[in-house]
């Protein structure tokens, strides 16, 4: 992974001490904390409902295990001895007190992290895929290029106050996302083109909050050294004509779909002319010195896994054949896999994670890989060079921590956001539906017979649970001061992704859960096989027969309706 | 039965550690919503709000809030408001299970 | 009234003169951008700098035809969110090879100088009531940046050994 250079410590150190001086005029009361917020937010400092809450970037979702530890510290020393891993890849800390932040982010800088634009209206974390680098269906690792972004986003001069915040993300695999590149402001796709050239398929206006949408194609294929001429490019556009008048209508999705797809491609375009061939073109000196920091390591010549890993999932031990069946993925490098850590245990917060546990898995991802960890967009680890030959001792290990759930993609595997719990956004809560539901669908076997399943809930229409993408999502709203919930099925974030549709009227909060389960029986009764997922099945008979399972059959028609329906 | 007269108390957050704070009637912070001072006109509400914002030392963001004043005490009138005097609904930390070798 | 142009603090020789007010006889002054239109030969003739001030929503390229006449382009940020005064600086600069003062007026503070000097402004009206010889530390906060902009036409990745 991306090691940082003195020039990348020295920004890390200066940010550092810069807002350690902001820290000091706001407590002396120099600066007004109308002033401080959106400084405060620029260096992922939120203000929340009980405490502050410090959100620190996990650039594409890798960390090493050094910088595990470091995270375990300061979960320890400065919080409640646990963190919270987002749906961007980034890790939270909700107790922080605001004169302890600058020593945290001294701390983070000490194993090059940061939080430095995790909030506010800029450049976020780049996130990415979290097989990447390691996944055979990839065309190349898209991480070196997330950091090429990364760098040319912290501290741009020019769009460190834009309508809104702007989120990019990056994948590689033809035909398959992992990384929901269409529900970014800015997508990048690394592709091939017909002539067997690289370079990057660009999209924007993508994203999820009060009005979803899927990101149009603006650049099709860009190539490779004018990826951050482009970027800059659409970022300009953005800056310039983004509404600023409407905190609701700021997205750069609002700007694409107002000018529409043409226009806004060609103020792009008339932009990225002027800049194209300027000296943000990457040079290769630069494409190499990056691309080099993530070299494959030195996998051992070992032999294919599939057999042995068929051989676990076939075993006496059913519980490794379990996780093996739904936790392991494949490696592009033989006898190796990728192992998903589920975050989604029994009676606890989704995404949660001890100091203990990060401790724990810091030392196993040197043991069991190269000291190399993930972190998902649905807020579990991976680790990502697993020995086959090893996964059994791997999982006894996870197993004694409490973080070998066999539950990856099954309905108890849930995104939740904070919600009302936490979160000063919210208007309902998100991680009791979240409880509710691991607590009712326990039963491993029952889950691995409902297949594959993806629950996410909001809290509210920002959409951080992601709920407009979930086969089944869970959006929490308000209804005069109370918490209502608002069921939708259909949402995809994969490549055929698709946004989710609302099923009826929202449910109170004693009814949701319910609500779901009567979802996922009738799901069992009308599947076509064993095979047929929830989202095939929703795809193929659409909302009705789930619509009858939870509020009974429609009206009967009238003969006159009947009648105007056969013209 | 007619609507009790609404009442207000301001609560903010405290800057040092963003812990929820209640203007007390001596003008100081408390954690504690039953320690509210409970105002009867919104105007008085507001000339509390202005106190808290002249000290933004000790606090965040102040704004008042509808209350309703119940025998046992002060109750929040939104989901919002009883998390934000009660803490969060769900177990914070999470219970490391029992370990063979630590 | 005091200025920071460059890194040091001056007394600003410029008067801004509203619409809606007479152009004084002599003096620098600066106007907005329509008035300049409606009165750019008598302002030519007269004594006394010219310069001209941008709204947020005035995009640098129409002022660039009459950037060779101008001392001043004042760039106002209505609020320090608003961010478009940042492009308009960079494309004064970098775009029109603007070599005159480019000044931020409004909502003009310290942690915001660092950004707006790399986009090429020289000038700054700081906020009423704000500390200005505090604020000159801004400018030194950071000795590297990552970035190609106004003030370093190369990104780091061209800099580095």
């Amino acid at each position: 992974m991306y090691q940082y250079d003195e020039y990348d410590q020295r920004i890390v150190a200066e940010r550092t001490k810069q807002f350690q001086g902001q820290v000091e005029r706001r407590l002396s009361g120099e600066i007004k904390e109308l002033e401080f917020k959106p400084i405060r937010l620029q260096n992922g400092l939120y203000m929340q409902l009980h405490a502050y809450m410090l959100r620190v970037a996990i650039p594409y979702g890798t960390l090493s295990a050094k910088q595990l530890h470091m995270l375990a510290h300061i979960a320890r020393k400065y919080d409640k001895s646990y963190g919270h891993f987002t749906t961007r890849q980034n890790i939270q800390y909700n107790w922080p007190a605001l004169e302890d932040v600058p020593k945290i982010l001294e701390d983070l800088a000490s194993v090059e992290m940061h939080a430095i634009q995790t909030s506010g209206n800029c450049i976020r974390n780049i996130t990415s895929d979290h097989f990447a680098g390691v996944a055979p269906d990839e065309l190349e690792d898209p991480r070196p290029w997330g950091e090429l972004m990364r760098q040319w986003s912290t501290f741009h001069p020019e769009f460190a106050a834009l309508p809104r915040k702007f989120k990019i993300a990056i994948s590689a695999t033809p035909g398959l996302d992992r990384a929901a590149v269409q529900f970014h402001d800015i997508g990048v796709r690394l592709v091939e083109n017909a002539l067997g050239e690289r370079g990057f398929e660009i999209l924007a206006g993508g994203g999820m909050g009060r009005t979803p949408h899927l990101g149009p194609v603006i650049g099709q294929f860009v190539a490779k050294q004018d990826l951050l001429s482009y970027l800059e490019a659409i970022l300009r556009v953005y800056n310039t004509y983004g509404r600023r008048d409407n905190i609701f209508k700021a997205r750069i999705k609002i700007l694409v779909h107002a000018l529409g797809v043409e226009e806004f491609r060609a103020r792009v375009e008339e932009e990225w002319a002027f800049i194209k061939d300027g000296p943000l073109k990457l040079t290769q000196a630069e494409i190499d010195r990056v691309l080099a920091q993530f070299a494959p390591p030195a996998y051992e010549t070992l032999p294919p896994a599939n057999a042995l890993l068929d051989s676990f999932r076939l075993g006496k031990d059913r519980d490794l054949a379990r996780f093996v069946t739904n936790n392991v993925a494949r490696h592009k490098q033989p006898g190796y896999a990728a192992v998903i850590i589920s975050l989604k245990e029994k009676d606890t917060p989704p995404g949660d994670m001890t100091d203990h546990q990060m401790d724990r898995m810091a030392e196993l991802s040197e043991r069991f890989g190269f000291g190399e960890i993930r972190v998902t967009h649905t807020q579990n680890l991976v680790l990502p060079d697993v020995k086959a030959a090893a996964v059994p001792a791997l999982f006894a290990e996870l197993q004694k921590l409490g973080l070998a759930s066999a539950n990856a993609n099954k309905v108890t595997d849930i995104i939740a956001c904070p919600g009302l719990d936490y979160c000063a956004l919210a208007n309902a809560r998100s991680i009791p539906i979240a409880l509710e539901i691991m607590q009712r669908f326990e039963d491993i076997d029952y889950q691995n017979d409902l297949g594959e399943i993806n629950v996410k809930i909001s809290g509210c229409i920002n959409a951080c649970g992601h709920h407009h993408v979930g086969h089944i999502g869970i959006l929490g709203i308000d209804k005069q001061g109370e918490e209502f919930y608002q069921l939708m099925l259909g949402g995809s974030a994969g490549h055929d992704a698709s946004i989710g549709q609302i099923l009826g009227r929202a449910f109170p909060r004693d009814q949701i859960v319910g609500a779901v389960e009567k979802v996922l029986t009738r799901y069992l009764e009308i599947r076509s096989s064993l095979e047929e997922r929830l989202i095939d099945v929703v795809r193929r008979v659409g909302l009705a027969p789930f619509k009858e399972a939870l509020f009974g059959p429609p009206p009967a028609r009238t003969a006159q309706e009947l009648a105007h329906a056969d013209h | 039965m007619p609507k009790p007269p609404p009442q207000w108390i301001v609560t903010a957050n405290f800057t040092a550690d963003g812990a929820v704070a209640y203007f007390r009637a001596d003008q100081s912070f408390s954690t504690l919503l039953s320690e509210a001072a409970v105002f009867v006109t919104k105007d008085a509400a507001e000339a509390a709000v202005q106190i808290a914002l002249a000290n933004e030392h000790l606090v965040a963001d102040p704004y008042l809030t509808e209350v309703a004043v119940a025998p046992q005490g002060l109750d929040a009138l939104t989901a919002r408001e009883r998390i934000r005097s009660q803490g969060p609904t769900v177990r914070v930390r999470r219970p490391d299970p029992i370990t063979a070798s630590r | 009234m005091r200025i920071i142009k460059g890194h040091a603090i001056v007394d600003d020789g410029f008067v801004h003169v509203a619409d809606t007010d007479e152009i004084p006889a002599s003096g620098d002054i600066i106007v907005s951008l329509d008035r300049y239109r409606e009165l750019r030969s008598s302002l030519q003739q007269r004594s006394g700098k010219v310069g001209v001030r941008l709204h947020s929503d005035q995009e640098a390229k129409l002022v660039a035809e009459f950037l060779p006449s101008l001392a001043l382009v004042a760039v106002e940020f209505p609020g320090f969110k608003d961010g478009r005064g940042y492009t308009t600086a960079r494309l004064l600069r970098e775009r029109f090879g603007y070599k005159g003062e480019v000044r931020a007026v409004g909502d003009v503070l310290r942690d915001q100088l660092f950004f707006m000097q790399r986009c090429g402004f020289d000038a700054f009206e700081l906020k009423a009531g704000k500390d200005i010889e505090g604020a000159l530390k801004a400018f030194s906060e950071f000795s590297v940046t990552y970035q190609a902009a106004a003030d370093e036409p190369r990104p780091l990745f061209r800099r580095r050994a």
